[in-house]
């Protein structure tokens, strides 16, 4: 469950970042990290959405709604941001279930990301419900943040 | 509903394949909801949620609509949906499309594919 985001019309900024050296990796590392946690959150809030309830077995016929174990396995499992990737000109981070491990469901160990994709993209006998999709379409807000906090750190950094 | 989609829409339902003594449909259910097409392959079309707008003296000037297409199949290649729901996609959202994932259900022995695609609206 990866997905990009990228911020344009940064000329300016990038200028501004190559003359502060060896300053500006962390600088962009701090400002991405304000970003990347307010999309983390927006992914907690869209999986407190999901619509559940009581088990029942799905049929083809008969999809099913996730039942509320699944809903608190989501809710439970970490949904943090990933280790930062910092490379000479760009620093990346990953955002979403990824990497958040197995659960118990039912007596079996299972996959947490498997069953967030079962949930997000629906299965022949699950109805879909788009919460990582609905979370993402917010990524404007977060673009903006990633901005403005450049900004504002950049314009403390010259003032030294 | 916009007009983009409506269209998408029209052309998902007539999608038929081969000559003209065996001629298949596929299923293709709108909104579907507790109800499935009997057949080998069938498809599910909707319009989720607003993806993006243009807004220009406090109101809105272009809105952009995010959709997907789900295609469930009992074959491995699709029964040769994929291709025609593809070149659908192309020629009625130009480039705004991608295949969001393909996935396969051990249990029910069924093959998953889903495409994301937007319209302007």
């Amino acid at each position: 469950m990866a997905f990009t985001m990228q911020t344009s019309g940064m000329a300016e900024l990038t200028k501004r970042l190559e003359k502060l050296g060896e300053k500006a990796q962390g600088v962009a590392s701090l400002a991405l990290y304000e970003g990347a946690g307010m999309m983390a959150d927006e992914i907690s809030k869209a999986v407190h959405g999901i619509t559940t309830e009581p088990f029942r077995y799905g049929t083809i016929e008969n999809r099913r709604k996730p039942s509320p174990e699944e809903k608190a396995i989501l809710e439970n499992a970490r949904k943090g941001v990933a280790k930062f990737h910092k490379s000479p000109d760009r620093v990346d981070t990953s955002i979403g279930m990824q990497n958040s491990g197995y659960a118990e469901l039912k007596g079996k160990t299972v996959p947490i990301p498997l069953i967030a994709n079962a949930i997000n993209s629906g299965t022949s006998f699950m109805q879909k419900q788009l919460f990582m999709r609905r979370a993402l379409s917010k990524r404007r807000a977060a673009e903006a943040k990633i901005e403005q906090e450049l900004e504002k750190r950049l314009d403390e950094l010259s003032l030294d | 509903m916009p007009t983009e989609y409506t269209n998408l829409v029209t052309a998902l339902k007539a999608l038929t394949q081969g000559e003209e003594p065996n001629v298949k449909t596929l299923p293709m259910a709108e909104n579907e909801w507790n109800t499935r097409p009997d057949s080998d392959s069938y498809g599910i079309v909707a319009l989720d949620f607003e993806a993006d707008a243009l807004h220009g003296d406090n109101i809105k000037v272009c809105t952009a609509y995010e959709g997907s297409v789900d295609l469930f199949s009992r074959k491995k290649d699709g029964d040769g949906w994929v291709e025609e729901i593809v070149n659908t996609l192309t020629a009625y959202c130009d480039g705004a499309w991608s295949l969001n994932s393909h996935m396969y259900e051990r249990e029910n022995r069924i093959f998953h594919w889903e495409w994301v695609f937007q319209v302007e609206g």
